[in-house]
């Protein structure tokens, strides 16, 4: 029986006031499960980030709520909000988001210097082995500037699993990159989230990454319009 | 790295702009060093113009209410002086006044005669130590003479001089030695001679004097100290150097302002440097600043990153504003001016703090900035 991860009951979100406001969600709901694999679809413009961010408790809806283990991430305070992205969310972003005044090791870490509770020893590990699982050992001592597109990328990917999330939030991860490199980041979330039962929700384009996934939501202009299940992970 | 992560991710962002923390951290370094610099410098100009003013003659005195009349030296007068923990020790000197001129055949002058022991004499005008030639000394037909009456007249210790006295009387003295007391006029005009002297032509008893002069430890107490001493000893006249010199003390006391004024732009031109750098770099970093709230950085640290840059520019600043301070008062001691510059340590540790203080209230704007960002501006913006 799947823990319930998160929940998102009528979301509903306006941009701006009176003539000029923008409607980017509109009454959205669904629940995540832990460990599910999930892709949110759409045209661009559909609300796709929108909603992917009020997930990540970066951002409040105008109206509904979302529930994060059990907590109304409304009645959090910032503090708390900022503690709980950090512990159980990952994020990659369309763009890496790398700081340029630190090496790829301490990009990589700074979310475990942020939580501040592991020794230096365990982030040292655990750095080091998100690293290798994306292919870029010995880039460690690199200024992120000196790497390539696709290096960046995954740098942001192994930045995201460091504190081992619960849910791991891409929104477009691969619109940089070429299709090779784009498969190549696919296997790699299928393979960290059976390894580690992390929970996943990829915005994308790609109908063909989509179907990759367990689940595919669909959101056009602002409604979550399918919510269908996949067998694709099941079937192989 | 994860503890003082503010601390750590500030010097990373300064050491990410070299050159812009570099630039800052010397303004901050000369700001502070003028400011040290032009604080002990006024303090020490005005310290060696009260000393130069005030050190070498009498700054409380008792005379006689009227000029020329002698004042009584009386065991009550010297009750009060001695009991005066205000009054500099062995610094009370009572003194007897003639008048007298020089002759030597072509020129003449007039030289005020100052009659006293040469011992109580040292506690006011310090006339042994400033003996350039000859012996300090004032037995009965010694005088000393001032070393521009000596070169106008070609004196030299050992001559004989005739004066003629107040009175018309004529007297031989011996020139026992020359003084240098810093003033021309004093070295030209006065002498000192034997308080016999002027006692017998005067026709005074051995209580009776022109003046009995006092120093103090503090000589800006000089105007209370009078008023204590005239309710004290009744019938007798006070005066004191301040309301004798009240043209020094107001331009002291302008110079003492407009060393404020200085130092206060000084402050402000800080203040506005670090403030403008502090708030250029949180705009500069506020990208870095939303990633790194997106992944959980609290508000508070977040904000305590540039109070952080703020103490390190500062303290860096302030420190090697010091430095430089001592280097330019360590330069000035070469530059043969008449005074040396002693920065008083409370002054220049007052100002470092200043400066670090003056980083921190800039530091204001960019950590509210900064602590109230919303990392979903960042992260929608690109
Ligand atoms: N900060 C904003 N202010 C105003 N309108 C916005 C803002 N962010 C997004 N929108 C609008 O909301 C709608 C949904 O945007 P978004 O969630 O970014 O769509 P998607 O990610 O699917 O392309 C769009 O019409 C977009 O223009
Ligand atoms: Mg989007």
């Amino acid at each position: 029986m799947a823990e319930k991860l998160l929940v998102a009951d009528s979301l509903d979100k306006v941009y701006g006031t009176g003539e000029g406001a923008t409607h980017a969600l509109r009454g959205v709901s669904f629940e995540l499960n832990e460990g599910e694999f999930a892709a949110i679809v759409g045209q661009s413009g559909s609300g796709k980030s929108t909603l992917l961010n009020m997930v990540g408790l970066l951002d409040t809806p105008t109206a509904g709520e979302v529930r994060f283990r059990g907590r109304n991430a409304e009645a959090l305070p910032r503090p708390e909000l900022a503690r709980m992205r950090n512990e159980l969310i990952g994020f990659v972003f369309q763009f890496h988001y790398l700081l340029p005044e630190f090496s790829v090791f301490e990009n990589v870490a700074m979310p475990a210097f942020i939580g501040g509770t592991l020794a230096p020893g365990e982030i040292q590990a655990r750095a080091e082995e998100a690293l290798a699982l994306l292919g870029l050992e010995g880039l460690e001592g690199k200024n992120a500037n000196q790497l390539s597109g696709g290096q960046k990328q995954r740098v942001a990917i192994a930045r995201a699993l460091m504190n081992r999330p619960a849910l791991l939030l891409a929104d477009e991860p691969t619109g940089n990159l070429d299709t090779v490199n784009t498969d190549l980041v696919y296997d790699l979330f299928r393979k960290i989230s059976a390894e580690t039962g992390t929970a996943f929700m990829i915005v994308t384009h790609d109908r063909g990454v989509a179907q990759r996934t367990d689940r595919i939501l669909e959101v056009t202009d602002g409604r979550l319009v399918q919510d269908i299940r996949n067998d694709y992970a099941r079937a192989t | 790295m994860s503890r003082m992560l503010s601390l750590r991710i500030a010097w990373r962002f300064l050491r990410s702009a070299p050159v812009q923390s570099l630039l800052i951290i010397s303004g901050i370094a000369v700001g502070i060093a003028v400011q040290i610099f032009v604080g002990s410098l006024i303090t020490s100009l005005q310290g060696s113009l009260v000393d130069q003013t005030i050190g070498s003659a009498p700054q409380v005195t008792f005379q006689a209410l009227t000029d020329g009349d002698p004042v009584r030296y009386s065991p009550k007068m010297q009750d009060v002086i001695a009991n005066d923990p205000r009054v500099k020790r062995g610094s009370v000197s009572p003194v007897r006044f003639a008048t007298s001129l020089y002759t030597n055949g072509t020129d003449s002058a007039s030289l005020s005669l100052i009659g006293g022991e040469l011992r109580e004499l040292d506690g006011i005008y310090n006339v042994s130590k400033r003996v350039t030639d000859g012996t300090a000394s004032l037995r009965a037909t010694d005088i000393l003479v001032g070393k521009d009456f000596a070169a106008k007249f070609k004196l030299t210790p050992g001559d004989s001089i005739a004066l003629t006295l107040q009175g018309g009387s004529r007297a031989t003295f011996t020139v026992a030695g020359i003084f240098d007391l810093g003033s021309a006029a004093f070295n030209e005009r006065q002498a000192f001679v034997n308080g016999d002297v002027p006692r017998s032509l005067l026709g005074w008893s051995a209580d009776q004097y022109s003046a009995v002069q006092v120093q103090l430890v503090k000589p800006f107490e000089s105007a209370q100290v009078a008023t204590d001493w005239r309710r004290k000893v009744p019938g007798v006249e006070v005066v004191e150097w301040q309301a004798q010199n009240a043209d020094l003390l107001v331009a002291l006391q302008s110079q003492g302002s407009s060393s404020y004024i200085i130092q206060t732009f000084v402050l402000v031109a800080i203040a506005l440097g670090i403030a403008s750098t502090l708030a250029i770099a949180a705009v500069q970093k506020t990208r870095q600043i939303g990633i790194l709230k997106a992944m959980g950085l609290s508000d508070g640290r977040a904000g305590r990153i540039f109070l952080w840059q703020a103490i390190i520019l500062g303290g860096v600043g302030s420190t090697a504003g010091v430095a430089l301070a001592y280097f330019l008062l360590f330069g000035f001691s070469f530059s043969g001016a008449s005074f040396s510059i002693q920065p008083k340590l409370s002054f220049v540790l007052l100002s470092a703090g200043v400066g670090i203080g003056v980083a921190l209230a800039s530091s204001i704007f960019p950590t509210r900035r900064t602590s109230k960002l919303d990392p979903i501006e960042v992260i929608q913006n690109g």
